[in-house]
């Protein structure tokens, strides 16, 4: 048998400082050609299995390696991270920081540059990459004026422009939005069917991991799964102990008692599956849980935000947003939804004054946002911004959510137990005099969800609020937020993470080009999935397959609770 | 927002090689400095106006309008106090010390226009190019290119962080001097924090990509010097010489009865 | 000073020199509304950033506090002045952590940060010196160029400086000394000790900082109210205080703060093993 691409024995390695190994007694092996799907939560030590493949570790981290990795034979000990690196292009997470030239032709040529490639070569390979990756026709654009799916899609072809044999993307979509995720899964596709190229990519999404030939799962720095992909994706049980988010019809028939080996994953092979035994969806239960809904919608307080025929424009004449009208009552949980550019988050931050209306009328509490400023409306309506770090700037946690009290000049007292109220509210009490840089991503983000709170605003506003985080982590910070609401608070939420708005939102609204294009219930707007495909957006497995029946519903736990039969 | 001074004109001048135009640029400067008379200024300011007409960049002269006038006026005015000449003209204020100033804002005034010429007519990879190729280190290039590459990025960053920080409160207009100071920390640790932080992942980007794998590097964009660029070095140098004789053997465009 | 060029070996290094830049750039950008000396001097808070970036990032920071003020000319101001500026903000964060070793006695602790009155004393003493030579420098140049009077400059960057080095910086320095650490990325990690020069005549060249800047601002004033105004009189009157701060540069030195941060690493590690 031909030698394995990539083969780690017994890696062990430790980050200078700490006394926990990121990796632990590794072994795995990747043959020529093959398309390899890692998972695991965060901090598993996937990152690191990553760099560990092109001598990153060991040489340029620091810390201690025990064990050995070799690539096309050769032990990455010896020789230098420049070297591997014609062998293995490793494109990482953050596409903003793996960018450095003023232009998209200089920015693919800069590998071959290094390997001294031949003026005419590198001409050539710069056109056949950006082909490959749907960028030709860019060459001279400046990297900031492009989207974060183009950026991520330039980073991939600057490390393909380099012909390495092995390619590893570490959480290539994460940040991106559906249609950028979209084209870099089509780059995936069209690469895992190239024999010379192999394949591996550290990936959240477990709907797109379906097409790998094997999934290897990763606990603790540890090794837990390193089988076929179907038969990892089948084994429920697994995944949830790992943090790693199952497919949702796998889970249902799973809760139902199918066993592993017979589990559907996709909602079509589920709606075979489900009308093969002879399963029935009861008509009254289903409708019980419409009721819920209407019910819920009653039980809302007055409006707290108005909008009438809202236009912006930008200064450079791009219309953002187009007569927009959207009500928001109190006690609402309503997720804003669309494509980057779609205007969706233009649309919010006209609620707490950010921005103001070009034409059109913004009212909150009744009054005008024009006539309240920011100062004030930031009282009623608070704005967690997406990343926690454009925020956090004090040395304890207790001062950073002490600022906005702070600055409204509140007394010591005061300030002191709206911290303690804040803190407590999002499971951190007791934690004030931590440094807000050492916590975990989804520590720092309950941290800046704290800082609003303490204000006590009527409205939550919060964009993104689960990038980034991994599925157990996206679990939590959604509890909280649906505890806020549970406790009286309004919630908006932007996101394009559809399990969640399906999962805890009541209301949705999808931009798209400016305009409204869906407005409802969510129940209402997840059954048009062909609006939605429109949008650029595509709803949850298991809401397509309760659509598929003929029977919306918006998570596993409804589908669990209206099937009857088998 | 680009904040790039770079137009794509496709002229003559933009062909030049980045090299020609950093010798004009800095020949400009040179040729600014020979004049001190504002009549003969007017002359050296007529002839960099053509060269950006020529060049069709003329209008982003409305993006630093701004700073040309006002540096001519506190030019102007620091001059009339704080130099002297003969003839008296009011208070302490004499003529030669006012034509004095009004010749320093014109050269200013020529620099920057001559700088916003070359920004305006050479793409920063060409400037970084040119820089390697006169000699300077690939890795000092690469230093000015990238940093080129991300202050948009970070001016969005700052943006963002300015409206995050204002959601929750922060006012910068209110306060004594070193409250509004202090004010600026919410922003300024922010930006330092989010963009030092991605030090790290794109040292290790940099290097898989193979920085540094060997000494020598090839390089995908060619310049070369033309027979237009040896031409117009020829015709400017001809230019500066003639200047340069005119004041230092002729005595013309200088300035009597001044002293600092 | 040959750090300043065996710095350029370290990606990281290289790096930091781009990232300070384009900080400094950003950050000064949007207060173009205003400058007074085109390249030389504006009214910002970010001058607090090239004190800081000196201290934490050492060579890179004084290349990347050059690059990030000449980069913010290219976005309007580009002129001679800028070759004033250039040099004038290398050396306003080169200073300071050129200096700042001299300060300390082989057994104290000699981290960059403000973690006790001792250090906030030579923090501010520090900044303020590097201030006064980045005004000297500028302030000479423009001079001889004709273009400003040199009182007025001097006044101007001095204070302008100062003053944001000494409000805002030790409260950043607090801030951003231990993430910077975390991260690995002080030049006193980074970089080996045989790469920095070694500190034998420190105090001397400590002595010719303070002579040239001190010196330069107190003789610069001197002659400037007395009537010699700007131009090559004053550029050869003050020509020996640039020269003494530049000569003071060279022996600082500054890799006895080398060793003492791989000492500390080295004592961590054996900690964690133990």
């Amino acid at each position: 048998m031909a030698e394995p691409e990539v083969s780690i024995r017994n890696l062990t390695y430790r980050y200078r400082g700490r006394k926990d190994p990121a990796l632990d007694g590794i072994n795995l092996e990747v043959a020529e050609g093959e398309f390899v799907v890692i998972m695991g939560h965060s901090g598993a030590g996937k990152s690191t299995l990553c760099t560990s493949l092109n001598g990153l570790v060991p040489h340029f981290l620091r810390g201690r390696m025990e064990g050995e990795v070799r690539v096309g034979g050769r032990s990455t000990r010896e020789g230098r991270v420049g070297e591997f690196g014609q062998e293995v292009g490793l494109v990482f997470q953050d596409f903003e920081a793996q960018l450095f030239s003023t232009n998209v032709a200089l920015e693919v040529a800069f590998g071959p540059e290094n390997f001294q490639v031949e003026h005419e070569e590198m001409v050539k390979r710069v056109e056949n990459v950006l082909r490959q990756v749907r960028l030709e026709g860019f060459e001279d654009r400046t990297p900031a004026t492009l989207s974060g799916g183009q950026k991520q899609r330039l980073a991939i072809a600057s490390v393909l422009a380099i012909q390495p044999r092995i390619l590893c993307l570490d959480e290539p979509t994460t940040d991106l939005d559906p249609m950028g995720k979209l084209g870099v899964f089509e780059i995936a596709e069209e690469l895992k069917n190239r024999d010379d190229v192999t394949l591996i990519v550290v990936e959240h999404e477990t709907e797109e991991t379906l097409d790998a030939d094997r999934i290897v799962v990763l606990r603790d720095g540890k090794i837990v799964a390193n089988r076929p992909a179907r038969e990892v994706l089948q084994d429920v049980k697994l995944l949830e102990e790992s943090s790693v988010m199952p497919l949702q019809v796998a889970r249902f028939f799973h809760e139902r008692g199918t066993e592993d080996e017979q589990l559907p994953l996709t909602p079509e092979e589920g709606v075979e599956e489900f009308e093969r035994r002879g399963w029935r969806v009861s008509p009254e239960r289903h409708r019980e849980l419409v009721e819920a809904d209407e019910e819920r919608e009653q039980s809302y307080g007055e409006t707290l935000i108005e909008v009438e025929g809202l236009s912006h424009h930008y200064p450079n004449g791009v219309v953002a947003l187009e007569g927009v009208d959207l009500s928001v009552r109190e006690g609402e949980f309503l997720a804003v939804l669309g494509q980057n550019g779609s205007g969706k988050t233009t649309l919010v931050k006209h609620f707490n004054g950010l921005l103001k209306p070009t034409e059109g009328s913004v009212r909150v509490d009744g009054e005008e946002t024009v006539k309240q400023g920011i100062r004030r409306l930031g009282q009623r309506v608070g704005y967690v911004f997406q990343n926690p770090d454009h925020q956090i700037f004090s040395d304890t946690v207790a001062d950073e959510v002490a600022f906005g009290p702070k600055i409204r000049e509140m007394d010591e007292g005061e300030i002191g137990e709206r911290v303690e109220e804040a803190l407590t509210a999002v499971s951190m009490e007791g934690r004030g005099d931590e440094d807000p840089f050492g916590l975990t991503k989804g520590e720092r983000q309950r941290v800046a969800v704290a800082s609003i709170l303490a204000v006590r605003p009527e409205v939550l506003i919060l964009d993104e609020p689960t990038t980034g985080l991994d599925y157990a982590e996206q679990r939590s910070m959604m509890e909280l937020i649906r505890r806020l609401n549970e406790a009286g608070s309004t919630i908006i939420v932007v996101t394009h993470t559809m399990w969640v708005v399906a999962e805890y939102a009541h209301r949705a609204v999808v931009m798209r080009d400016g305009k409204v294009a869906l407005q409802g219930s969510v129940r209402e707007v997840f059954a048009e999935e062909d609006e939605l495909r429109d949008a650029s957006l595509r709803p949850p497995h298991i809401v397509s397959f309760g659509n598929a029946l003929g029977y919306p519903v918006l998570s596993v736990e409804e589908m669990l609770r209206v099937t009857e039969g088998g | 927002m680009d904040p790039s001074l770079y137009l794509d004109r496709g002229t003559w001048v933009h062909r030049l090689d980045p090299r020609t135009k950093m010798f004009l640029l800095i020949g400009s400067f040179v040729l600014a400095f020979v004049f001190l008379n504002p009549l003969y200024l007017l002359g050296v300011l007529a002839v960099v106006l053509l060269f950006g007409y020529l060049a069709g960049v003329l209008v982003n002269l409305r993006r630093i309008w701004f700073i040309l006038v006002a540096i001519a006026i506190v030019s102007a005015i620091l001059w009339s106090i704080f130099g002297s000449g003969r003839t008296p003209l009011f208070l302490f204020v004499e003529r030669e010390a006012v034509t004095y100033g009004i010749g320093v804002a014109l050269r200013i005034d020529i620099t920057i226009i001559a700088g916003m010429i070359f920004l305006s007519t050479t793409r920063n990879e060409e400037v970084a190019i040119g820089l390697v190729r006169l000699g300077i280190p690939y890795r000092f290039a690469f230093a000015v290119s990238t940093a080129l590459r991300l202050v948009p990025t970070i001016v969005a960053t700052g943006l963002t962080i300015s409206q995050a920080q204002r959601s929750r409160g922060l006012d910068l207009e209110s306060g004594n001097f070193i409250e509004r100071i202090r004010k600026h920390l919410p922003l300024l640790v922010p930006v330092f924090v989010t963009t030092v932080r991605s030090t790290n992942v794109f040292s290790m980007a940099l290097e898989s990509k193979g920085f540094g794998a060997s000494p020598e590097r090839t390089y995908f964009l060619q310049i070369a010097m033309g027979r237009r660029d040896v031409l117009v070095l020829v015709v400017f140098v001809l230019l500066l010489a003639g200047c340069i004789a005119l004041r230092v053997v002729g005595g013309y465009g200088g300035l009597e009865g001044f002293t600092r | 000073m040959k750090e300043v060029l065996t710095m350029w070996r370290h990606t990281q290094m290289v790096v930091l020199v781009a990232l300070s830049a384009a900080i400094y750039a950003a950050v000064l950008i949007p207060f173009k509304g205003f400058p007074i000396i085109p390249g030389a001097v504006e009214i910002r808070p970010a001058n607090v950033f090239p004190v800081i970036f000196g201290l934490l990032f050492g060579p890179a920071g004084a290349w990347g506090a050059a690059i990030g003020n000449l980069i913010g000319d290219f976005f309007g101001t580009l002129s001679p002045g800028s070759i004033g500026g250039f040099v004038g903000n290398f050396f306003l964060a080169l200073l300071p952590y050129k200096m700042w070793g001299a300060y300390f006695r082989r057994d104290e602790n000699v981290e960059q940060n403000v973690s006790s009155g001792k250090k906030l004393a030579v923090y501010i003493a520090v900044a303020a010196v590097a201030s006064m030579a980045c005004a000297v420098i500028i302030a000479w140049w423009v001079a001889v160029l004709g273009i400003f009077p040199f009182l007025a400059t001097l006044v101007l960057i001095v204070s302008n400086n100062a003053i944001m080095a000494i409000v805002l910086g030790p409260v950043l320095l607090l801030a951003l000394y231990p993430r910077v650490k975390q991260w690995g990325l002080l030049w006193t990690e980074i970089m080996n000790p045989e790469e920095v020069p070694a500190s034998r005549l420190q105090r001397v060249g400590n002595v010719l900082v303070w002579v040239g800047s001190l010196g330069g601002v107190a003789v610069g004033v001197i002659l400037s109210l007395t009537g010699v105004a700007s131009g090559v009189g004053i550029g050869l009157a003050l020509l020996p205080f640039p020269i003494l701060i530049l000569v003071g540069s060279f022996i600082l030195g500054g890799r006895e703060q080398v060793e003492a941060a791989h000492e500390m690493i080295a004592g961590e590690g054996q900690e964690s093993e133990a």
